[in-house]
């Protein structure tokens, strides 16, 4: 079977490339692994959060400062400002709805208590437009009874010195308790599997009603809605104040919610989504890829008229070091990393770490490079890509998007 | 205990040194009878205590070059199997030859075994490839001793607890800045409480230095020359264990040719290079101590090319030189007890080093007889017999564990023994796992925290196992850091605390960051960075380095 476009990589930046493309009609196959740094999300997009340790507060301004070899840079900011509006339409499209703007970053709240500039937040989670004029005085925290993966203490912390007054409220249900049985199941999706029916959340909502006291708003951690936010709004509609959900440790509801509907909203538009196989070879004639051989799929390759690698960085194996070396696992392309192992990493665990920056070398349409010479028909997207950084600079979610979206612009245009 | 109790206390014996030295020193007082004040600057067994392979030596690997060595080894050996059964493996060892060795070697090394009282079968090396498939099947002979595994830290806790236990107190990150002296006689030391910065003296008839390789310092701020020379030792620790029995090369000993396997993982080791006194502090592991543990660790179990390495570590051992050869050319690895009355006219000062952590025991008897000699105490010691706390004869055995307990209470009593017992588990929430790869529950944290002298979460580790596993604290010390902030009400440090640890940890993966070591570097940052904002919620810029 041949296709239009085979995306190797089924995460963010896959999916939003997928979609992109599967909407104008191009027949495109998805090979993801299943797994996805989605999973450490925290209800949030970041366009660009920081740069040199100080937050951004007008992101696309900031943009045009970017270093030459940042992803954003190829792009450009008039370009980006565009994309950053489609990007809004695939998520209310794909039933995700999120609020923020690129002209200006909101506060995200963390895990921690810790603002972190974001460009879109989920609206049922705590978001926060003006450090000066917070969304509610009095919150209830509500912390359920033996999950540890929201660090409450922290949390109410964090809330505190940002202005909130905060009541740390402690509860359960007896659905929350049956969790309990076995000591590793109280994990935020083993919790949104459990709170699903309307009693189990009417149950939830009669403890918030009862305890939430004089606070004017509730937060809850983020466990509900494994497949859409309609959980979410029963909850709100039993409980009679306004309900704000905060991001978990992993795993992350919020994104794995994320996923399916995007996944979903994919697959509406004819899309195929290979789960659980990964691309581990591929076949180039000239200065084009021809075919890419999966694990599972062996001796059938997939043939297309244009490849899109979107296979992560090394959490996601999209990139591999070694003992000796640094590289590209699937397609041998080139990339750009320091030789020196020495080099790769700081002595000081919170310290800038080079090896964030590393990833495969594109040109200006993000065509990846093959000893130095771009592949007509191959593109990288997301965060296989060189030239940023996802934690000190606050851009991964971003660079996955924007570059997904001018990836398939170009694939089009190249018709 | 308030400050105040200790400084308006004389005790007949300080001891200076948190490893497990001092710590069976501060034992062996206790049971005499005398009282006792342990002193320990950093947390306990931070020193060549922490940093060695946890190899319970038969004595076989001495045996060649240093008799009086192996043959204390092997009494030791033996001893620690009956009082210390809870923080031993029984694993037994190879020493194997490859064909680049010296077959011929293998004659001399079972003949002085032999002498030195050590058990030593030579078997096929069919047999050696059947009871342990990890070793390099191109072995061409093997002999079997009885080495085993020992946990440092579970035996060092086990020996303050019961030190406790018996009227001795133990104070750590309480650091001697220098010795009080009064007319050629010690009194008692000046301390430096590291976690508030306080001063205090605290008087004594003895002080005993068991230091380690810092002890020479100690002896310097009396004006007592001890020449010690550092041999500073690097290990790596593998994802997982890959074998069941220590393996051992039969040649003389060098670089790398043990392979422990140490509870779920295990450990290969180690290099051997003299550095100057002055960075003994300095942990770090370098890149080439790497590539010589990696190249010579392949030989002996060939799987561990393929295996990940979590992370990688240095000790130092204190060699003393004897005193009628400053030069340092005859360095003895054995036992070293000074009298600095009879050697240097200073009384009431005793300096206890050298020797090897499985000889910890008996470096507390000499360093005890003495303390008594000059004490006039004339109580037996019975170190050699009573069992510490936790390995009593009545504690759950290994092999009803599995069907009364759960993974976290059985993962406990392999980690406590019988002191498991005290670990609260009343509820669900006691049960309730924090740390997946290692099973540590919320009742065992407690436990370290109100028991064991937890001020931190690397003192927790050293106690529970928390954040040691393959995972290397990803989400448990979190959640961690999150309950010691609720139980000891102070969240910014819990917030400090939690860096700090990330921060220890990273410091062995360094030096080891490729491969799946970083990829879990890279989803650690993903998920307290990224996710969390630890970075911008604290700044570790300007701390010390966590102990």
């Amino acid at each position: 079977m041949r296709m239009d476009t085979v995306i190797m990589g089924g995460g963010l930046s896959a999916l939003a490339c997928g979609i992109s493309l599967a909407k104008r009609g191009k027949r495109v196959t998805i090979v993801a692994s299943g797994q996805s740094t989605m999973l450490f999300n925290g209800g949030s997009m970041e366009l660009l959060g920081c740069i040199d340790g100080k937050p951004v507060e007008k992101p696309l301004e900031a943009i045009a400062t970017l270093p030459q070899n940042h992803p954003y840079s190829k792009i450009g900011a008039d370009r980006i400002a565009a994309i950053s509006e489609r990007v809004k339409l695939l998520f209310s499209d794909s039933g995700i709805e999120m609020t923020g703007s690129a002209n200006a970053n909101h506060w995200r709240i963390t895990p921690m208590g810790v603002a972190k500039p974001a460009w879109l937040t989920l609206n049922d989670h705590l978001r926060i437009d003006d450090l000066n004029n917070l969304p509610a005085k009095h919150l209830a925290l509500m912390c359920v009874r033996g999950f540890f993966d929201v660090p409450n203490a922290m949390l109410a912390q964090g809330l505190r010195e940002l202005g909130f007054e905060v009541d740390m409220i402690e509860f359960t249900t007896d659905d929350i308790t049956s969790l309990r049985r076995s000591p590793s199941e109280m994990r935020a999706t083993s919790l949104a599997k459990r709170l699903v029916s309307n009693h189990a959340l009417q149950r939830v909502a009669d403890q918030l009603n009862s305890l939430a006291g004089e606070a004017d708003m509730v937060l809850m951690p983020s466990v509900f809605g494994q497949n859409d936010s309609s959980d979410f709004q029963t909850l709100q509609n039993m409980t009679r104040k306004p309900l704000r959900l905060v991001a978990t440790l992993p795993p992350s509801v919020a994104g794995m919610r994320m996923m399916t509907q995007l996944r979903h909203y994919f697959r509406m538009l004819g899309g195929t989504y290979l789960m659980g196989d990964t691309a581990v070879s591929g076949t180039f004639e000239g200065d084009k890829l021809t075919s890419v051989t999966t694990a599972k799929l062996g001796d059938m390759p997939l043939k297309a008229d244009n490849f899109v690698l979107a296979t992560g960085s090394f959490v996601s194996r999209g990139l591999r070091a070694d003992y000796e070396r640094i590289y590209e696992p699937v397609l041998g392309v080139d990339v750009v990393a320091d030789n020196d192992r020495e080099r790769w990493t700081s002595f000081g665990v919170l310290q800038p770490q080079a090896y964030f920056g590393y990833g495969v070398a594109t040109d200006e349409q993000l065509r990846c490079l093959k000893n130095g010479k771009p592949i007509q028909n191959l593109r990288a997207i997301g965060s296989v890509l060189s030239g940023h950084d996802p934690v000190k600079m606050g851009d991964g979610t971003g660079v996955s998007l924007i570059t997904a979206i001018a990836a398939a612009d170009h694939i089009r245009e190249n018709k | 205990m308030a400050t105040n109790d200790i400084y308006n206390k004389e005790y007949d014996v300080i001891i200076v040194g948190g490893g497990a030295t001092g710590a069976g020193t501060a034992r062996d007082c206790a049971l005499r009878g005398l009282s006792v004040l342990l002193v320990e600057r950093n947390d306990y067994s931070t020193g060549a205590t922490g940093r060695n392979h946890g190899l319970m030596h038969s004595g076989a690997r001495y045996a060649v070059t240093d008799g009086e060595s192996a043959s204390e080894c092997i009494s030791e050996n033996m001893i620690l199997r009956r009082i210390a059964r809870h923080c031993v493996e029984e694993t037994d060892g190879l020493f194997i030859t490859l064909p680049e060795d010296d077959l011929q070697y293998q004659q001399t090394f079972v003949e002085a075994c032999q002498r030195a009282g050590i058990r030593a079968d030579v078997i096929d090396p069919e047999e050696a490839r059947r009871i342990e498939p990890a070793v390099n099947p191109q072995l061409i002979g093997a002999v079997r001793v009885p080495d085993a595994a020992i946990d440092p830290f579970r035996l060092t806790v086990g020996n303050l607890l019961d030190a406790r236990l018996h009227g001795a107190e133990t104070l750590n990150y309480h650091e001697v800045e220098s010795l009080i002296i009064n007319q050629n006689r010690v009194e008692g030391v000046k301390l430096l409480n590291k976690l508030n910065g306080e001063r205090i003296e605290v008087r004594s008839r003895v002080v005993v230095n068991a230091a380690g390789i810092w002890g020479q310092r100690i002896a310097q701020t009396a004006g007592v020359n001890i020449s010690m020379f550092p041999a500073r030792g690097a290990l790596l620790i593998f994802g997982h264990r890959v074998n069941n029995m220590v393996i051992n090369r039969c040649r003389k000993p060098a670089n790398a040719d043990i392979l422990v396997p140490d509870d779920t993982v295990c450990v290969i080791g180690t290099t051997s290079d003299r550095i100057p006194i002055e960075t003994v502090d300095d942990m770090r592991v370098t890149r080439e101590e790497v590539d010589v543990l990696l190249k010579e660790g392949v030989k002996i179990a060939p799987s561990l090319a393929t295996t990940r390495i979590i992370r990688a570590y240095a000790g130092v051992r204190p060699l003393v030189a004897s005193d009628d050869d400053p030069s340092g050319r005859s360095i003895s690895r054995g036992i070293v007890c000074l009298d600095h009355a009879k050697r240097d006219g200073l009384e009431g000062f005793i300096t206890i080093t050298g020797g090897k952590m499985m000889t910890y025991r008996l470096m507390g008897e000499i360093a005890t007889n003495a303390v008594c000699a000059k004490l006039g105490n004339t109580a037996p010691c019975i170190t050699a017999n009573q069992p510490l706390p936790g390995s009593e004869e009545d504690g759950p055995n290994q092999g009803d564990l599995t069907k009364r307990y759960s993974f976290g209470q059985r993962a406990a009593i392999g980690r406590h023994g019988s002191l498991a017992a005290r670990i609260e588990k009343d509820n669900d929430i006691d049960n309730a796992l924090v740390c997946e790869c290692e099973g540590v529950t919320v009742g065992e944290i407690k436990y370290a925290v109100h028991q064991l002298h937890v001020h931190n979460l690397v003192n927790l580790r050293r106690r529970t196992r928390v954040g040691m596993g393959t995972c290397q604290g990803k989400l448990c010390s979190c959640r961690a850091a999150s309950l010691m902030g609720e139980f000891n009400h102070d969240v910014k440090r819990a917030q400090e605390d939690l860096a700090a640890f990330l921060d220890e940890r990273w410091k062995g993966m360094r030096p080891v960051a490729w491969g799946d070591t970083l990829r879990e570097a890279q989803l650690t940052a993903s998920i307290y960075e990224g996710l969390c904002g630890l970075d911008t919620a604290v700044n570790l810029q300007g701390k010390e380095d966590v102990q």
